[in-house]
């Protein structure tokens, strides 16, 4: 006999009868008495130096309450995701469109923005460096006064690469251009300050990460961050593009300013022109491989465009290095990995955090090797991919992949990869049909080395109820589903009996941003942990009631069991009993995520080391004349290690897909002289609904060993990175064309198709 | 800051008597939905709004041999008119692949039209049927050809005293067969990058009596292709006289550069798409000769 | 303007609003009317997390000048609960994971209950249609369409899924 599971079971978020009904609150839903109105200024230019700035008739417009400028910040005017080098509010010059140069609060929506307008700004322009080529050299200006341009330059080596490239009989080398791409979460960006009468600031944000903002507040205000309290409303989605702090900084500034509370909710052009956009990256590559199939070497030398702050570009770029050679055993590998500055938009963390560009690069490496060799490309991928227990040219030892092939295969039995050849390829004369795969690796967590750690707090009460109080940020991903799970399986009751709170920095501890596809697993187990305290004292209690031995007693679905069979008394028994004895049924724990001790030193630096594996399968139909290209079917088998909550799971796979599938072909942000020419949804182009095809999603259990919580693993990051090569691959196959830049516009399709019959356009 | 007026007046002549007072200082409003962003992004500040929505502008009828739809019908009506998917399927077509249901729900066949933009979806169908406008004013009524109402983006020639009331056009005769294709970056919420109507009415000899060829977003207005037209007229069309007609037609454009799509691509997808809409709207145009 | 402002029937209800032309129907419901269920995502009609059933038809309400809505029904997301719980469209977006941010539901729901109200046996393709005007960043659309058709089937009568 057997209690039905919670883990693994399809069950509703904790909120979806709020979100459902319209009783969800976001930001902007917020309604405080006395509520004013924030709105940011921001530079016309995307590089200027500020020769007067004057507030003074903004000030005096009767209904403003507070007019900002860099010189009222009390605190530190900085960001501070890594370096302090992007101001709040702009001093003697502005870098980029993004830039603000004063706040203000007002009564209502129109006398704030008469307030903008009142704001007298005198601008010098001056001449940007939109080329991160241009901006590396010598003689550049400095984007940043006193900082050098170049970011980060690194090279990781390992293995002998130019013997093993002098050896090989295939080399393929291309170079490869991606493009700024934009999260467009639904809900842009916003923050609520409220100040009390003791002198707490409380500020509802729309974020990733409530206590790191808890800390950027305070050091702005400067103010001890015990005043200062952070909430998370429900978060209309964040891809990594809430990461960073945004408006809770000026926000905060304001109301503190204003001694009113204030709403500051970024419009729909402002939120494009002004947060962390994906890294646009320039990859020259080269592989070297034998005559039958083996790659031998990568060399791979990367320069990414970070916009004028370091933001996240370090870890984006490192990243990028990290995965550049893909899932497969490559002993002989080379990357430099270039970040540098300009005057272009301001790059950061998007879901994948540099992998979804190195994998268009090394999964279009792998088929034009494939190509080259006349090889079919899924026979080239299980000839060299990891195992488990193979060590990566990282230096990382894969503990559990045996999910690279299975998903391989899986994805090929899904597709009908052997019998593709009998499907019709020109269906009409300008249409081409075509195949393509591809296969990554992502790691979960920050990486070694790094502090990444989450805590919990959860309370049983006397009727059996659960409050977990995390400070984990649930932005739409499910960490919260994903929490009430594990803390209801261990602690044997049902999943409704769990009520988390929303990530609150008064009521929870810290859990880090959520990022990396790590929550699941650093939060996850630390509920665990807390949950088996609390489990220790009720079967302890149980033990002696029923007078058993602990270690026959199960608790499942409200109920002690024993020996396999329920034994009639209830957890609320138990729980009731605690409570009357003193029995504390709390447990707050903190875990850090687990690596093992097994990594030689010259292992790449950050290493991730649990690894979400999937393989993407796309069919395709290429218009030949338009270079449109129609994504027939996509498959996509995924290892979750083991499903916790398998709506959400599905949930990330479909929602990656989608955003692949733009990534792929039609997302970018155009940017001429540092000015982004789309900023709205209309024109930056999103596929909807009738643009996706029906998606075969599949999802693998081989349980992670060490750190996943019962076996499992991050999904959110991976769902988006193969789709780009696996398109890429399948327009190869059609038509016969590579291409190296994404996204894969029908221009740029059809250009690929000229290169192939050159002056075919004239005819 | 100036306050806005706003009204919503039931009969026309209130309509046209506040046109004429406040001229290019009122705006009409009908489905809102350029207009609205217009007026947040400060391109328009009108004193005076004047609501079409009370006057019953809405009607799609038979007129004799006319059909006759009103100017504040919005794309979803004219997609659900049964006489709309009889006698015009290209204007239908391009209804459907406008923007998305909650836009067809709003906006209107007379806002698509005064808006003038080059890529109006409406435009080139209405163009490949002889379409006319109906211009209303205090003074009187004004029919003029679609083809003559645009003079550049964004611009046309009504009047500040006028009101667009109604859009008219001929029944296609027998034999009739049309084609909208819109080349967009997705299949819905989407600008048109380049969009070709075509219409060709045969004779009972299969002869081309009337052929149209109209093109969206290449020019400063939707512009008909007349090099091939003319190239059409009087024969009976095969492939090869389709093609080449469709090669004169990249004459008429003269494309720019935007976000959405170079010149270059621009010109060179006209031809392709007047090819394609030349041969499903021959193949429709035989159907019909063969069933009327 | 009509004296004492803007009348109109919310979800059933009179209702009566100040604002001028230069808001929007958005504008009125979310600040005016406190009705927050429906969600600004853009302000420029592109996105639809702000559409609602006017008159029978979906509608992005960023899209109509408040003055536009006098005399109008409208029904927004908070409208369709019924005193006997959730509209099944309601639960079985919830039990399909049709959402995971959730921001998109208020309008992703309002243009598929204006679809079930005119279909009551929609097809896949009758469904992504009716959201084409509605962005989902988080989920993308399958499974809107499993839980669309899954309330379709309830509707009907205990039905499995068309």
């Amino acid at each position: 006999m057997t209690a039905p599971a919670v883990v693994g079971r399809w069950v509703s978020a904790p909120g979806a009868a709020e979100i459902v009904t319209g009783d969800a609150r976001y930001c902007p839903d917020i309604r405080l008495p006395g509520l004013l109105t924030g709105k940011l200024l921001y530079a016309p230019h995307p590089r200027a130096r500020i020769a007067r700035l004057d507030v003074g008739k903004a000030r005096a417009i009767p209904g403003v309450h507070a007019v900002l400028t860099h010189a009222d910040i009390p605190g530190e005017n900085s960001y501070l995701y890594a370096e302090p080098d992007q101001p709040l509010l702009a001093e003697d010059e502005v870098r980029f469109q993004g830039d603000a140069v004063a706040a203000v609060a007002a009564e209502d929506e129109r006398t704030a923005a008469a307030a903008l307008a009142a704001i007298e700004v005198e601008y010098e322009p001056l001449p940007g460096v939109f080329d991160p080529l241009e901006a590396m050299r010598e003689d550049a200006p400095r984007i940043v006064a006193g900082e050098d341009n170049v970011i980060m330059r690194e090279v990781y080596r390992t293995g002998d690469v130019e013997a093993a490239f002098a050896a090989a009989d295939v080399v393929v080398e291309n170079t490869y251009r991606t493009r700024w791409a934009e999260h467009a979460f639904l809900e842009t960006e916003g923050a609520v300050a409220q100040l009390d009468d003791e002198g707490v600031l409380t500020v509802y944000s729309s974020c990733q990460a409530p206590h790191r903002d808890r800390m950027q507040i305070a050091r702005a205000l400067g103010l001890p961050e015990s005043r200062v309290r952070v909430v998370t409303p429900y978060i209309g989605g964040a891809f990594g593009g809430k990461d960073e702090a945004h408006v809770q900084m000026h926000a905060a500034l304001l109301a503190h300013a204003a001694r009113r509370p204030v709403r500051l909710i970024r419009d729909r052009r402002e939120s494009i022109l002004t947060h962390v956009k994906r890294h646009p990256i320039t990859v020259e590559c080269a592989t070297a491989a034998s005559r039958d199939g083996r790659i031998l070497a990568v060399r791979a030398r990367a320069i990414a465009d970070a916009g004028p702050y370091t933001n996240a570009t370090y870890e984006v770029v490192n990243k990028f290095g990290e995965f550049i050679g893909g899932p497969y055993r490559v002993e002989n590998l080379e990357v430099e990995k270039i970040g540098v500055r300009t005057n272009n938009p301001i790059s950061g963390a998007f879901r994948g955090f540099g992998a979804p560009q190195a994998a268009f690069v090394y999964e279009s490496q792998m088929d034009d090797v494939a190509r080259e060799l006349g090889m079919d490309p899924l026979e080239l991928r299980l000839l060299n991919g990891v195992e488990t227990g193979t060590r990566m040219y990282t230096g990382v030892v894969v503990r559990a992949g045996d999910a690279m092939k299975a998903s391989l295969r899986r994805a090929a039995e899904l597709i009908g990869w052997q019998g593709r050849t009998a499907q019709e390829r020109q269906p009409a004369p300008q249409l081409r049909r075509g195949w393509g795969m591809a296969t990554i690796l992502k790691g979960s967590g920050l990486g070694r080395g790094l502090g990444d750690h989450a805590g919990v707090v959860l309370e049983m009460h006397r009727d059996a109820s659960v409050v977990l109080r995390s400070g984990a940020a649930d932005m739409g991903q499910g960490i919260v589903t994903v929490m009430a799970q594990l803390a209801a399986e261990r602690l044997g009751v049902e999943y409704d009996a769990v009520r988390v709170v929303r990530a609150d920095t008064a009521q929870a501890p810290d859990a880090g941003a959520s990022c990396a596809s790590r929550q699941a697993m650093v939060s996850g187990n630390a509920v665990l942990a807390a949950a088996d305290s609390i489990r220790a004292t009720l079967l302890g209690l149980a033990a002696r009631k029923l007078r058993r031995d602990q270690a026959e007693l199960d608790l499942r679905a409200g109920e002690v069991w024993a020996d396999g069979e329920p034994s009639g008394l209830t957890v609320r028994e138990l729980a009731e009993r605690a409570s009357a004895w003193g029995y504390p049924l709390h447990a707050e724990h903190v875990s850090h995520f687990e690596y093992p001790p097994d990594v030689p030193e010259a292992s790449y630096r950050f290493s991730q080391e649990v690894f979400q594996f999937c393989t993407q399968v796309a069919q395709v139909l290429v218009d030949c004349e338009t270079g449109q290209v129609q994504v027939e079917r996509l498959v996509a088998v995924h290892d979750a290690g083991r499903m916790i909550n398998p709506g959400g799971v599905y949930g990330q796979i479909e929602g990656g897909l989608a955003q692949g599938i733009g990534y792929a072909l039609t997302e970018e942000l155009v940017v001429s002289e540092g000015r982004t020419l789309n900023p709205s949804l209309e024109n930056y182009v999103i596929p909807m609904a009738l643009d996706i095809p029906a998606l075969e999603m599949d999802v693998l259990e081989f349980p992670e060993p060490v750190g996943g919580p019962l076996g499992a693993k991050g999904i959110a990051e991976s769902p988006i990175i193969p789709t780009a090569p696996a398109i890429r691959n399948a327009i190869l196959d059609a038509v016969g064309q590579p291409l190296y830049e994404l996204p894969m516009t029908a221009e740029r399709v059809l250009a690929a198709l000229d290169r192939a019959a050159p002056g075919a356009e004239d005819g | 800051m100036s306050e806005m007026s706003y009204m919503a007046p039931e009969r026309l002549e209130d309509a046209l008597a506040a046109k004429a007072e406040h001229g290019a200082h009122a705006r009409v409003v009908a489905g809102a939905t350029d207009l609205i962003l217009r007026m947040r992004d400060g391109v328009l500040r009108p004193d005076l709004l004047i609501d079409l929505r009370r006057l019953a502008l809405d009607a799609i009828e038979l007129d004799g041999d006319a059909l006759r739809l009103g100017a504040y019908a919005t794309h979803g009506q004219l997609l659900a008119d049964p006489l709309v998917a009889a006698h015009l399927p290209a204007l239908r077509q391009a209804c459907s692949e406008f923007a998305g249901p909650p836009i067809r729900n709003r906006g209107t066949l007379g806002g698509n039209l005064v808006n003038a933009s080059p890529a109006a979806d409406l435009v080139p169908p209405l163009l490949a049927y002889d379409a006319c406008v109906i211009l209303d004013s205090a003074d009187g009524r004004r029919e003029l050809p679609l083809a003559a109402f645009f003079t550049g983006p964004g611009q046309t020639v009504l009047r500040p005293d006028e009101i667009l009331t109604e859009v008219r056009l001929p029944l296609p005769p027998a034999g009739t067969g049309a084609e909208f294709i819109k080349l967009g970056q997705r299949r819905s919420m989407a600008i048109s990058v380049v969009s070709v109507a075509a219409r060709l009415s045969l004779g009972a000899a299969g002869e081309v009596q009337v052929a149209r060829i109209a093109l969206g977003a290449v020019a400063p207005t939707v512009v008909r292709a007349a090099a091939a037209e003319e190239a059409l007229q009087g024969h009976a069309p095969d492939a090869g006289r389709l093609r080449a007609a469709a090669g004169l037609a990249g004459g008429a454009a003269t494309p720019i550069s935007d976000p959405r799509a170079s010149r270059e691509y621009r010109a060179r997808m006209v031809p392709v798409l007047v090819r394609r809409a030349l041969e499903a709207a021959w193949s429709a145009s035989r159907e019909a000769a063969a069933h009327g | 303007m009509a004296e004492g402002g803007i009348r109109c029937t919310v979800n059933g209800q009179e209702a009566r609003f100040e604002a001028g032309p230069e808001r929007t129907l958005l504008q009125a419901l979310r600040e005016e009317l406190g009705l927050t269920g429906t969600k600004d995502g853009c302000s420029s009609g592109d996105c639809g997390a702000c559409v609602v059933i006017m008159d029978g038809q979906p509608v992005n309400a960023c899209m109509v000048l408040a003055p536009q809505a006098e005399g109008a029904r409208i029904r927004t997301v908070e409208g369709l609960a019924a005193a006997g719980g959730l509209h099944p469209l309601q639960r079985a977006f919830g039990e399909t994971w049709a959402f995971q941010c959730g921001f998109c539901t208020p309008g992703m729901l309002m243009s598929c209950v204006a679809l079930l109200e005119a279909n009551d046996r929609p097809s896949r393709d009758d469904i992504l249609t009716a959201i084409a005007g509605n962005f989902c960043r988080c989920t993308g659309y399958q499974a809107v369409v499993k839980a669309v058709q899954q309330a379709a089937a309830e509707m009907r009568g205990g039905e499995g899924p068309a």
